[in-house]
């Protein structure tokens, strides 16, 4: 196109008119709907014993939202409080699936686990770095670096770090199996810190020092 | 101590804006079915962090951050896995063989617009499409005033460098400012 006044129409045709008319008014009732399903839920269940200690998982209508270790029951619920804004409810059935499958998984019975997981509490960053560490398969080791070229931020391999470290669903979200470039196994904030992570790392054959 | 204000219950903030923030995701995405997905996934975000957010904040354009937000992510993806573009943009062709040109002019454009960076490009749709005032979308992108206007004059300026062809005088740009002196 030539001239300015060409351009400005091109951008009106694409922009001024906005959506179909139809187009929101089927956004909007399925908005509608969707919110009074909002009210929000979360449960959540523990096993009490594997070979990384007890685990207390929580869930939403979506997906697995929170790993933690121990058995501080109080504290994940206030946790869970805080980042949601809504009060949890123990729920064997709810959490069930995931706990199974948790504890399938820390006694070398199960390989992958198949649970939708829900990451919406989190931000996009965090949500894409999170996401790529679900990428990486069991028995592999990933660095920071990689996680950051993968999701297209290769300068920001510290961020990586920090948002794994705050990895609201460990074991299942695998940030176990992102190390350091030297291949050392630094910084796990969940349950006894490194030894956890490296035992996480032996389930799953991964070669490490 | 500042007593907290009463905040409207979040099905009301629904009804007062949801209407418009669709239209602005729409703008940005361009395809309705993701528009509509964005639209839901936005609100998702922002009903799970309403708690906390203070009374009397304006809920506006903390919902137009937040779908903002939820828009860009959604053309990183795109960016990454990109599809064709859809073709029944609304154009009124005055004969057969020039529908074609103006079919690929528009999706030229729109694929521009799309790869401008996030502040600018939802800088020029707040400012041109959506209506809103530079503070506003200042608040929005959290940002000055002034930064959002040269953020829509930057948008412009790309489109024009890569699309006019004639030479022209002086840009019709939005009024001076002195960001935007610096910027030019």
């Amino acid at each position: 196109m030539k001239t300015e006044a060409e351009l400005e129409q091109v951008l009106d045709q694409l922009y001024a008119a906005g959506p179909p008319r139809a187009a929101a008014e089927q956004a909007l009732t399925k908005l509608r709907e969707q919110v009074q399903t909002w009210r929000p839920q979360l449960w959540y269940g523990s096993l009490a014993q594997s070979p990384v200690g007890a685990l207390l998982v929580a869930v939403s209508a979506q997906g697995v939202v929170a790993v933690d270790f121990g058995d501080n029951e109080a504290r994940f619920v206030d946790r869970l409080r805080r980042a949601f804004g809504v009060q949890p409810n123990p729920s064997a059935e709810r959490a069930g699936p995931a706990v199974r499958q948790l504890d399938e998984y820390v006694q070398g019975k199960r390989t992958a686990f198949d649970l939708p997981v829900d990451l919406e509490a989190c931000s996009d960053f965090q949500r894409r770095v999170l996401e790529a560490a679900v990428g990486v398969p069991r028995g592999r080791l990933a660095t920071y670096g990689e996680i950051a070229a993968r999701i297209g931020a290769p300068q920001a391999a510290r961020a990586v770090g920090q948002a794994l470290a705050r990895n609201p669903i460990p074991i299942i979200v695998p940030c176990h199996r992102v190390v350091a470039a030297d291949g050392s196994l630094t910084g796990y904030s969940g349950g006894a810190g490194v030894e956890t992570k490296a035992k996480l790392l032996r389930l799953e054959g991964a070669a490490i020092a | 101590m500042a007593i907290q204000e009463p905040k409207p219950e979040f099905a009301e903030l629904v009804e007062a804006h949801a209407r418009e923030i669709h239209a602005f995701v729409w703008r940005l995405v361009r395809e309705d079915a993701e528009s509509e997905d964005v639209l839901q996934s936005a609100f998702l975000r922002a009903f799970r962090a309403y708690d906390r957010l203070p009374g009397g904040a304006n809920y506006r354009a903390w919902l137009y951050k937040i779908a903002g937000n939820e828009a860009r992510t959604r053309l990183r993806r795109r960016a990454r896995s990109p599809v064709e573009l859809s073709d029944d943009f609304p154009a009124a062709a005055p004969s057969v063989e020039h529908q074609a040109e103006l079919q690929l002019r528009l999706s030229e454009v729109a694929q521009a617009v799309e790869k401008l960076p996030h502040k600018q490009r939802t800088s020029l749709i707040l400012r041109n499409y959506q209506g809103l005032g530079y503070a506003e979308i200042g608040e929005i992108l959290e940002v000055s005033p002034e930064a959002a206007r040269a953020n829509v004059y930057q948008a412009l300026r790309k489109l024009r460098a890569r699309f006019v062809t004639a030479a022209s005088g002086d840009l019709p740009a939005p009024a001076r400012s002195p960001v935007e002196a610096r910027v030019r």
